[in-house]
């Protein structure tokens, strides 16, 4: 994009994609709570349920 | 190997999900009770349901002081008996076969589902605790009557429910 100057070169640790691991933590966050609510909530809050 | 942090959060992250599916399966099916509708029952023969001591005569049976059973057969297009009555907070065994063709049993909006195979005998428990009208509908399809097949569950408040004798004596 800009000129030559300002490339810089980065090790791999140095490498930090904090908005790629926000949005991932956000659906990890999502999956978590929509699997305790399907569950949890939907599955056994279902009466009648099969126990037997 | 190198990896980087966040790709082990992620690993670590992941195998934690796994875990914690497998306990969620693991609590329902010990602390919670859930069970699976088994094949364990014998077979019969579906051409004879009228020699089956059972399925002779589809009833509601009252086998000790809150437990009931019900014995239900599936045909195209209906489910007899119906409606089906009991009260409520019993526990209440469904015995269901199909002199037929494969049928559904599905108390309409709850767990309490099962397919329903000619010549076996699909056996499911359940604890009605809430009074109310259930509908029961066939979801397997099972011939041209098949959007019109449902029965009726209904649960009577305890102290309103008399068992109705309805046999031929």
């Amino acid at each position: 994009m800009s000129g030559e100057g300002t490339v810089r070169e980065i090790g791999h640790d140095e490498f930090d994609p904090k908005g790629t691991l926000a949005l991932i933590s956000v659906y990890f966050a999502i999956l978590v709570i929509m699997w305790i609510f399907m569950y949890f909530v939907e599955f056994l809050g279902n009466e009648l349920t099969v126990i037997g | 190997m190198h990896i980087h942090n966040y790709e082990k959060i992620w690993l670590v992250l992941a195998m934690l999900l796994i875990v914690a599916i497998i306990t969620t399966i693991t609590y329902g099916a010990t602390a919670a009770g859930i069970s699976m509708v088994a094949d364990d029952e014998e077979t019969i023969d579906s051409t004879a349901l009228g020699d089956d001591e059972r399925f002779a005569d589809p009833r509601v049976e009252q086998i000790d002081d809150n437990e009931y059973e019900v014995y239900v057969i599936a045909r195209q297009f209906q489910f007899q008996p119906d409606p089906i009555e009991v009260p409520a907070n019993s526990r209440v065994t469904f015995y269901v076969t199909s002199p037929d063709v494969l049928h559904g049993f599905h108390v309409e909006g709850t767990n309490a589902n099962t397919m329903v195979i000619p010549g076996e005998v699909s056996k499911l428990t359940v604890e009605p605790n809430e009074p109310g009208e259930y509908g029961i509908v066939c979801n397997e399809y099972c011939g041209a009557g098949h959007h019109d097949m449902e029965g009726m569950l209904i649960v009577h408040p305890e102290d309103e429910f008399e068992l109705e004798d309805d046999s031929d004596e």
